[in-house]
């Protein structure tokens, strides 16, 4: 019938609104539980799970209003600080913004003014960003355990504005607590990463955005060598170019041969696989200055991985979750009511 | 019925005949047994004793048997390939930068460098032992190694000329708007000129007419060029970077032969004795690989 018939009896009253505290209670326990968890465990699993819980927990209730609590960017960030400490890696300093209890991170290498954000979008993926330029480094899903460079954010960040500013010595030891995150978060945690142009295997190919690739594009930087001591070579099978570089250092810009669509890649070789796209980008000026100004037909492509391409696959998954989680216990007190009377 | 008048000299005929069967076959028994060891030095004497007398031997004057000279003619095609299997290694060594294509038995392409744009160059003549380089192709390698001893690139000059050509038609196109307000001006002016006009014009004010109408379609004219400019300016600049190309192709070789031989005097004087340091090279190693006497 109406609801009007559950509410007349003062006794039935009181019980309702006293259900409905024990649930903000318990939820409020299990809050502090997840704070502490975060703080003080040393192991990374359980760091993760805490984070994890804390970035998804809605603590909006009509009967308790919470006093000031932290906000899932900066759990995320919070999160990251820790698992870096545990590897007694001090590059990222996290550190509390006392006038709006936001957390902030910066990188000593880079020093103050550069200042690194979690930002959480409406689907739930977090993004390292840098808050001048507001270029996401990188995603990170705590839920699916995956965490991807951003190119093109990497390229405009670093190599157009950073570089304005800074050494390419000081962006590259800036970069490194980054990739040493990802490499934590592959080996303790099991993510899934993406280092884009990071990366400094020989076989990794960087898929430029367009596929055809004007020869002039390369005809320019042959060019640019002139004056230099780099030399641009011919590939043996006529599938592209190759820039010889110091130290043995190779950059191609090829197509695979044997690949039928023939599409246009970046390569970087070196004898100990030690250097990535990104740190020929900052050491070269010719390189860097040709990328630059034949950016629209150069740029690598940023592969998306599966946060964003299998959308709605990944927005069930998490609606899923939250049903059967404990988290969302606060969610029956309002309906549960009309249930039992029917 | 017709009957040939024999002499005295029929003997001395076949005499001769045999003589020359013996030479011929001894060249040619001599020629096998240097393939067959790849004795690359002596088929190379047997294919021209009179340069490998002169430039070898040091001994002038040493004439080549007609008659056996030509018995190899028809197998030049096989020979170069056989013996460029020797060449080539010893090349790869004394001319670092220098890339072969058989392009059909025995005849070679050179190509400079392998480096991105490298161009052909010429082919490599093995039976005797030189580059027959394309003489275009060389005489700019040359101009440009004159070019740079005043630090000038071969198409230094046309780069300049056609870059400031663009500049000047940037200019025309930035300066539209006060093309446009100078025409306009100068057509009110025309107006109040041509209002004075008349049976009696002055010829002072027939003048200025004159110059007015001749200002406007100077202005005309270059409107009409500010159109096209930047296509022009385009097309100047895909000129420039296949000028630019040849420049830097032009640089990587010259950077090559300094690198290997000091300048381009001495590449020269090495191609000339070419024949020589290359047999000698052979040298008490015959039917060896020039990998094992080369340093």
């Amino acid at each position: 019938m109406s609801n009007n018939r559950i509410v007349t009896s003062p006794s039935e009253r009181v019980q309702a609104l006293s259900d409905s505290f024990k649930d903000v209670l318990s939820l409020g326990q299990k809050y502090v539980d997840l704070l502490d968890q975060l703080a003080q465990t040393k192991d990374a699993k359980n760091l993760l799970s805490a984070a994890n819980k804390l970035t998804k927990m809605d603590l909006a209730n009509a009967f308790i209003n919470f006093p000031p609590h932290y906000k899932a960017a900066d759990y995320y960030l919070i999160f990251m600080d820790r698992l870096l400490k545990m590897h007694g890696d001090t590059a990222v300093n996290v550190a509390e913004n006392e006038l709006n209890h936001e957390f902030e991170a910066t990188v000593a290498a880079i020093g103050g003014e550069a200042i690194f954000k979690f930002e959480v979008d409406s689907r739930g993926e977090a993004a390292f960003t840098e808050q001048s330029q507001h270029e996401p480094l990188f995603y990170l899903s705590l839920e699916d355990k995956l965490m991807q460079f951003n190119n093109r954010a990497l390229v405009n960040y670093f190599i157009v504005y950073a570089l304005k500013q800074h050494t390419d010595l000081e962006l590259r030891d800036a970069v490194k607590p980054l990739i040493d995150f990802a490499k934590y978060l592959q080996k303790d945690l099991d993510f899934t990463i993406d280092l884009g142009i990071l990366a400094t295997a020989n076989d990794r190919r960087f898929m430029l955005n367009k596929p055809e690739l004007p020869l002039t594009v390369i005809d320019r930087l042959f060019v640019a060598t002139a004056d230099e001591d780099y030399m641009l070579m011919n590939l043996p099978r006529n599938n592209g170019a190759e820039l010889l570089l110091d130290q043995g250092t190779k950059l191609d810009i090829a197509f695979d041969p044997d690949d039928y669509s023939q599409e246009w890649a970046f390569l970087v070789k070196d004898s100990d696989e030690q250097v990535s796209f990104f740190d020929v980008l900052l050491h070269y000026d010719l390189v860097r200055e040709w990328y630059l100004a034949n950016r629209s037909a150069l740029a690598v492509r940023t592969d998306h991985m599966e946060i964003v391409d299998e959308e709605s696959p990944a927005t069930t998954e998490v609606a899923e979750d939250e049903s059967s989680d404990e988290v969302s216990s606060a969610e029956p007190s309002e309906d549960p009511t009309p249930n039992e009377e029917e | 019925m017709a009957s040939v008048e024999t002499n005295s000299d029929s003997l001395d005929v076949t005499q001769v005949i045999n003589q020359q069967i013996i030479t011929k076959i001894k060249y040619l028994r001599r020629f096998n047994d240097a393939i067959s060891n790849h004795r690359d030095r002596e088929i190379y004497q047997l294919l021209d004793n009179q340069r490998y007398a002169k430039e070898i031997e040091h001994r002038e004057q040493q004439p080549n048997d007609k008659g056996v000279m030509n018995l190899v003619d028809d197998l030049a095609d096989q020979l170069s390939n056989y013996l460029s299997e020797n060449l080539i290694k010893y090349l790869g060594k004394t001319y670092p930068f220098f890339y072969y294509e058989e392009y059909q038995t025995g005849h070679y392409r050179i190509y400079f460098g392998n480096w991105w744009n490298r161009r052909q160059f010429g082919e490599l003549d093995v039976l005797n032992v030189r580059f027959s380089f394309d003489q275009t192709e060389y005489d700019k390698l040359r101009t440009a190694f004159e070019l740079a001893r005043d630090n000038k690139r071969y198409n230094s000059d046309r780069i300049s000329k056609i870059s400031s050509e663009n500049d000047r038609l940037q200019d025309l196109i930035d300066h539209q708007r006060e093309r446009e307000e100078r025409k306009e001006a100068l057509q009110e002016q025309l107006k109040e000129i041509s209002s004075r006009s008349g049976i009696w014009e002055s010829s002072r004010n027939k003048e200025s007419r004159q110059e007015l109408v001749e200002q406007l379609q100077k202005l005309e004219d270059q409107e009409e060029e500010a159109r096209n400019a930047a296509q022009t300016i385009k097309d100047n600049e895909r000129v420039v970077l296949s000028l630019s190309k040849e420049n830097t192709i032009l640089s990587y070789e010259q950077k090559s032969i300094i690198d290997t031989f000091g300048s381009f005097e001495d590449f020269e004087l090495a191609n000339r004795n070419l024949y020589a340091n290359y047999l000698a090279s052979l040298n008490g190693s015959e039917g060896k690989q020039v990998d094992d006497d080369e340093q």
